[in-house]
Parts: structure tokens; C-alpha cells; sequence
């Protein structure tokens, strides 16, 4: 019974211990090369975010060890657009010796703006009838809970300013219409070979066989008005500051 | 002697209760002469019996029926016997692995050989394993190759005579091929075939310095057998690394090749290759279908070859010259071929740091899927990709147990990912005959049956990115690929599939997810 019970420690502590192997100055160097061609799509070319998390702050939520690292990036993260990678061990430590060199002292510094008026602009603007916080609002968009986790500040204006300048392929939207001249339009969810799986604004969850089809067509524009210039850049600022503090609680390593 | 002439006939003429080997007979046909499922009844088809299994690996299985009696090989390396009536299980085999095991693609099972009284199944920690077929115990277990170098066994071992033929997997892990044949009764090497020539072999003077030994030409899909020139046929894969041909200048023999081995020495009796010189992973790892057709008006003996480089290709079965090679799927990398055969590539293909598009991509235009083809339609069936990659090259150094392959090219291309179909060709010309179109890339083959129909599926492996991903198995009448009946099976199809007949029951069979689905009329 007891080793029972001490096998789960010790292979917790193991793993704690892990420590990367590939820390020089050429593995940095090889890692960089890996993180270009294959990371820097999403985490931005210096760390900074972009269509994937920040990676400058040095705490990562999926975990901050050398293991942790080493098996997102090998196995990608479940649930989320993060890939796993078909790289060596050797290689993926490279990427991981890279990554640490990303870390900017105060780079999780809180953008300004007052997200106290954030959060009462995001119902007053409307934000709030399609995006969801934390179990309150809307869901014909993203949901926000986590986002100051998932996006840096910077990405987080874009989106507002200008939503087309990203626009997350499960938010395209499917603009179908029936035999019988029945229209749907909705986000496309899933498409096979026999059927399109849509959300409907009104109609909820929806599947439709593609043989009754008229016509089908998918729209990658997102349906999020654009708010350059309909709002001041103090509102503006608010919101970003407001988004970005939903913020993952830090996980216990 | 007498025992092996009658397993050969049982084999060659499938008439046919019992599907007895990988590719249902040694022709790598995949056709079956059963016709109770036909294009009247099978709309009627229901499933009959699932067995799951208590595994997250892919299954890639393709079970073998003798008798009434069905062995599975369920991922990593374990064998199952089940009641092929019911799906009750019999027994299991159980193989205990080492913590690592160093396999490219998942730890993966394509099924198991039986002969007689006993069943063979390869492991991915590199054995060959003789197991009691009545009780799973393990009559001898041998060690194939060194599983810390990245050998392993993912294919179905073959029967012929009194021998198992098993090739080995490991073209991402810098491995020297070869294609062993063992004793069946002892587990005795009779014979083994490098794939990749040492120094003053033949074929050597295609690699330099000492690439040769870490060059691939791993051989780890079933291939096929030709009792009447007791020749082996088989396909041997990528030479390594895969994206960077910097390392090993040269044609790389017998890399991406079909060999045709004298049965009883192991001897090359010839060979064709596919792709001289490939940089691109196109593995020649398809089972070769055999046919005694007519070539040109003179009866001749075939062999048909659909290749992961997009082409249909007809070589001589007794001389391996080749007859034919028509693009199947499109293509970006071929000029035209030689009189003789040699491909003539374009020019700006190969991987670069910066990344290069060429069609088909690194998965191929099909891949090691089981084709098939029906004496009575006369036509060649596969599972076919229209998909383009992103292939890179990079830095490539040896080092034992790691991957060796330089840099990683980009598969699902986000703005481009392809799509699939079933097609049949006809194999006199190569010209398509009809499609069936899907909307993502299947992992899987096709059957078909004297019930004038091909089996085969939708989809491929359902991932947390790939949600949209299909599992549907279905029916098309295989002369004009009109759909019959379909099922959503809900998982991940990566197999091929196949049928028998039990107590004057036809049954088909397909693995979806972690289970097995048979299905039959009620």
C-alpha cells in the first residue's frame, strides 16, 4: 500500500527534474531556426503573440517546467489550436532553450486603460450580446473568459479595430440555401462529405445534408462590425485593458 | 510440402469462406468471391457484432478468418482470437514493451500471419512472435532487429511455404531495410534481403561514402506472392534522411523500389524504382497486385502498382520492365518517363529552407492503404489524394534512436488541405474510370466482392485540430461508383476492410475507433 502511494510522488518528482539537456549557445541558435519555420505563425517571431499565446512572460498555463514544455510542444495541448510536432527530442529541447531566451522581465506588465470602465463598456457597446465572460453574454463569438491568457494586448485591439485582420476559421460562417429555397446562415462548425454542421443564430445547433443543397458557399469574413473610429482611444484602451485581465487562474506545477 | 501446397491453394483460390492472409489472397487482390452482400441487398446491411478494444492507438488491423476463427492484432503488439459468429473473444495475447519505443507514425499494428496452428505477429519492439492459435502461448519469440535504433514491426508478417516473410519499419529513424524470411516451425533465419546494397554489392555504386548504412528502404507493408515463379514480390520505402538527399547523393537502391525475390534464397531476381533519388517520402509501400492480364493484345504477367508519387504504373512481373505510368492524381514533380522507365523531374522540387510546394504532398497521392481489384469488372480501385505539400529541407545527422530525417515538411496545408475519393482505373491505359468524391483525405482501402461492390470510407484520424474529420463506411457499386449504404461509424478509420463467411453467413468487417465492425444481412 504504501509504495502504492509513493510511485505517483516519485514519478511527480521526476518529472519536476527533468532539466533540458540542449541549453547552449548552438542548440539556442538550432532552436531559433525550428521556432521560425514553425512556431513564430502563431507565437510571433520574438514571443510577443500573435493568433497564439504570448510567450514572453516565462509562465506558461499547460506549464512552465522542462517537461511541461517538452510535451506541448512534441504532443501539442488538447483543446486547443496547438499542434503537436513531428521533431526529435533533441530537436524539440532546442525549441525549449529558445523559448527560455524569449522571457522579458515585466513583459506581463497590464496594458493601460481603465478595465474597470472596460467592463462596463463591453455590455454598454454590446460586446456582451455575442461574447462570452465567464458564463455571462452571448455566444455568437469567441468566448473571451481567458483571453488576456490567449492573446497579447496588442492582438486584442486588432480584433476589436479591425476583426477581419484574423479571423479564427471556426467562426466562418456558412451561407446555405435548401432545394426548397429554406436559407441558413450560421458559424460552420463541421463540414464531411455528406453534411454541414452549422451554429444558427436562431435555429441553434443545426446539420444539413449537402444532397438538398442549392446553393453553398463559406464566408471567411468575421460577422463582428469593425470599431476603428466608433471608438475614442480612451474607450478603446479600457476594453483592452478590461479583456486583457480575464486572465487564466495560474496552475499549481 | 504437402501442408504448404494446400495453404497455397486455400490462398490462391479465395473461393471462399476465409479471408487467410493480409491482402485476402497472395495477389494482393483484396477481392473477395463471396456475393450473399450484393448491389440488391446491401442496403440491407446491419452491424452484427462490434468488439472494442481497450486500446487509444490507431487501429490499423486487417483481421484474418479461418474457419470461423478471427485474429486480430490489436495495437501496440497483441493478438486477439475472437468467434468470427458472435465477436466473442477467445484469447489475447499480451506483449509487455519497453518504456521507449521508437516509431515514427504511433505504435501501430497492421495484423498478423496464420498458418495451421499458428499464428505470427510482428512487434513494434522489433520481434517476430510464433503464437498457439488455439490458446495464444507463445511457441518462440525472436528478436528481428535492435528496437533502440528504431527498428520496429508495424506490417502484417506473410506465409509463404513454410516461411514468414516480415519487413521492417524505421525510414525515419535512419535504419538499413531488409525483408527477413524465418522458419516457421523454429523461428530460424533462412534468409535475409538488405534492401540497401553494402559496398561492392550491386546496386552500391548508387550511395556514397557511408550513407549506405543508415539509408533507409524500410519494407513495411505486406507485399505479395507468385507461387507459378515462386518470386516474392514487395515495396520498400523512403531512403533516409527523408528531406535532405544531401547526405547520400546518388540513386539510393533500392530505396522506393518494387523487388521481386526468389522465394526460397532471397535472391533479387529484379526490381523497379519508383522514385530514384527521393526527397520527398514517397515510400513505394503499396501492396503490388498481381494479374495474368492481356498487355497489348499478348497474355502477359502483370503487376499493377498505384505509387504514393501519384502514378499508376504496369511493370512485367517476370522481368519487372516496365509498360506504363499515368498519372492518377495530380502531380507537380514528372516530366514524362525514359523507354526505360526512369522518371524525368522538373526541375525546382526538391525541399529548401524556405519551404517548396509540390503535389502530391509528403502523405502522397495514396499511401500504404490497401488498393484492389475485381477480376470480373477488371479494373484497379484505390483510395486516392488530390493534395499538395509544403516540404522542407534541413539539417540531418545520425544519431541512433533519433529521428533522421531533415526538417519536417508541412502535411494539412490550413488554406489547402486537400480532399480524397475512390477511384477506379482502368489498368489496360490507366485512365480513370470513375470517382467518388469525398470531401477530407481517407486513411483507408478498398474492397470489393463478387457482389459487384467496393467497400471503403470516408475520413481518417479524428484529432482534437480535426474535429470535422468523417468515419463514414460505405457501399459503391464498383462499375459506375454509385453509393449504395452508408454508416457513420464515429472514429478513427485507418484500416482496411474486409470479408468472409461464417456458418453460410457473409460477414464485412471494418475497424473504426478502438472497435471492430461486422456487419450482415439480417
Amino acid at each position: 500500500m504504501r509504495s502504492v502511494l509513493l510511485i505517483p510522488l516519485l514519478a511527480t518528482l521526476a518529472v519536476a527534474q527533468i532539466r533540458n539537456p540542449h541549453t547552449s549557445p548552438a542548440d539556442v541558435a538550432a532552436g531559433a531556426k525550428i521556432y521560425r519555420s514553425h512556431c513564430a505563425d502563431c507565437h510571433g517571431i520574438n514571443g510577443q503573440g500573435g493568433k497564439g499565446p504570448d510567450l514572453t512572460g516565462g509562465q506558461y498555463f499547460h506549464g512552465s517546467s522542462d517537461a511541461a514544455l517538452l510535451k506541448n510542444i512534441t504532443d501539442g495541448i488538447e483543446g486547443t489550436a496547438m499542434p503537436g510536432q513531428f521533431f526529435s527530442a533533441d530537436q524539440v529541447w532546442q525549441v525549449v532553450a529558445f523559448i527560455r531566451t524569449l522571457a522579458v522581465k515585466g513583459s506581463a506588465q497590464a496594458p493601460p486603460g481603465d478595465a474597470a470602465a472596460g467592463a462596463k463598456l463591453f455590455r454598454a457597446k454590446g460586446c456582451s450580446n455575442c461574447h462570452l465572460v465567464r458564463g455571462e453574454g452571448g455566444v455568437n463569438g469567441p468566448d473571451l473568459s481567458f483571453i488576456g491568457s490567449q492573446r497579447p494586448a496588442v492582438h486584442i485591439r486588432q480584433s476589436i479595430e479591425n476583426p477581419n485582420a484574423h479571423v479564427d476559421p471556426a467562426y466562418w460562417r456558412a451561407d446555405v440555401v435548401l432545394e426548397d429555397g429554406t436559407p441558413y446562415k450560421g458559424f460552420l462548425m463541421n463540414e464531411d462529405t455528406y453534411h454541414v454542421q452549422m451554429l444558427h443564430p436562431a435555429k441553434g445547433l443545426v446539420t444539413l445534408p449537402k444532397r438538398d443543397f442549392r446553393k453553398f458557399a463559406i464566408e471567411k469574413m468575421s460577422a463582428m462590425p469593425a470599431y476603428k473610429g466608433k471608438l475614442t482611444e480612451p474607450e478603446l484602451e479600457s476594453l483592452v485593458a478590461y479583456l486583457w485581465a480575464q486572465q487564466r487562474p495560474r496552475r499549481v506545477e | 510440402m504437402r501442408v504448404w501446397l494446400l495453404f497455397v491453394a486455400a490462398v490462391v483460390c479465395a473461393g471462399q469462406d476465409n479471408w487467410p492472409t493480409y491482402s485476402g489472397n497472395y495477389n494482393g487482390w483484396r477481392h473477395s468471391t463471396l456475393d450473399q452482400i450484393n448491389r440488391e441487398t446491401v442496403s440491407k446491411l446491419k452491424v452484427a457484432w462490434v468488439f472494442q478494444m481497450p486500446v487509444t492507438e490507431r487501429i490499423e488491423t486487417t483481421p484474418l478468418v479461418i474457419d470461423g476463427v478471427m485474429y486480430i492484432s490489436e495495437p501496440p503488439s497483441n493478438v486477439v482470437a475472437l468467434d468470427a459468429e458472435t465477436g466473442r473473444p477467445y484469447w489475447r495475447y499480451r506483449r509487455s514493451l519497453p518504456d521507449k519505443i521508437n516509431v515514427c507514425c504511433g505504435q501501430v499494428n497492421r495484423g498478423v500471419a496464420v498458418s495451421g496452428d499458428r499464428v505470427f505477429i510482428g512487434t513494434v519492439d522489433a520481434h517476430l512472435v510464433a503464437l498457439h492459435a488455439k490458446t495464444g502461448a507463445v511457441l518462440w519469440d525472436i528478436p528481428v532487429a535492435d528496437p533502440k535504433t528504431g527498428h520496429s514491426l508495424t506490417g502484417a508478417p506473410l506465409i509463404v511455404k513454410d516461411m514468414v516473410i516480415t519487413g521492417v519499419a524505421g525510414g525515419e529513424y535512419g535504419v538499413r531495410g531488409f525483408l527477413d524470411a524465418y522458419d516457421m516451425k523454429t523461428g530460424q533465419r533462412r534468409w535475409r534481403f538488405w534492401t540497401i546494397p553494402e559496398p561492392g554489392q550491386p546496386g552500391s555504386e548508387t550511395w556514397s561514402g557511408d550513407a549506405w548504412k543508415h539509408g533507409g528502404g524500410p519494407t513495411w507493408v505486406t507485399g505479395a506472392f507468385d507461387p507459378a515463379q515462386n518470386l516474392i514480390i514487395w515495396g520498400t520505402g523512403n531512403p533516409s534522411p527523408d528531406w535532405n538527399g544531401d547526405v547520400r547523393p546518388g540513386d539510393n537502391l533500392y530505396s522506393d523500389s518494387a523487388i521481386a525475390l526468389d522465394a526460397d534464397t532471397g535472391k533479387l531476381k529484379w526490381h523497379y524504382q519508383f522514385v530514384p533519388h527521393d526527397t520527398h517520402d514517397w515510400d513505394a509501400v503499396q501492396v503490388p497486385v498481381l494479374v495474368d492480364g492481356e498487355w497489348q493484345g499478348k497474355p502477359r504477367k502483370l503487376v499493377y502498382w498505384a505509387h504514393r508519387n501519384g502514378f499508376f504504373y504496369v511493370l512485367d512481373r517476370t522481368t519487372g520492365e516496365f509498360l506504363l505510368a499515368k498519372a492518377f492524381a495530380t502531380q507537380t514533380w514528372n516530366d514524362g518517363f525514359t523507354k526505360a522507365g526512369r522518371p524525368i523531374r522538373k526541375p525546382n522540387i526538391d525541399p529548401s529552407p524556405e519551404g517548396t510546394y509540390v503535389w502530391p504532398g509528403v502523405q502522397g497521392a495514396t499511401n500504404w492503404y490497401s488498393p484492389s481489384y475485381s477480376p470480373q469488372s477488371g479494373y484497379f480501385y484505390l483510395t486516392a489524394w488530390e493534395n499538395k505539400g509544403l516540404y522542407r529541407k534541413g539539417d540531418a545527422e545520425y544519431i541512433p534512436g533519433n529521428r533522421f530525417i531533415g526538417s519536417v515538411p508541412e502535411i494539412d496545408l490550413p488554406e489547402e488541405p486537400g480532399w480524397g475519393a475512390i477511384r477506379a482505373l482502368n489498368p489496360k491505359t490507366g485512365e480513370r474510370v470513375w470517382e467518388y468524391k469525398m470531401h477530407t483525405k481517407p486513411w483507408s482501402g478498398v474492397l470489393t466482392t463478387a457482389g459487384k461492390l467496393l467497400f471503403g470510407s470516408t475520413g481518417g484520424w479524428l484529432s482534437r485540430e480535426k474535429m470535422a474529420m468523417e468515419s463514414f463506411f460505405f457501399a459503391l457499386d464498383n462499375e459506375t461508383g454509385k453509393e449504395l449504404w452508408r454508416i457513420n461509424l464515429g472514429g478513427t478509420m485507418a484500416s482496411n476492410p474486409m470479408t468472409f463467411r461464417v456458418k453460410g453467413k457473409q460477414m464485412v468487417v471494418m475497424a473504426a475507433g478502438s472497435g471492430i465492425f461486422a456487419f450482415a444481412l439480417p
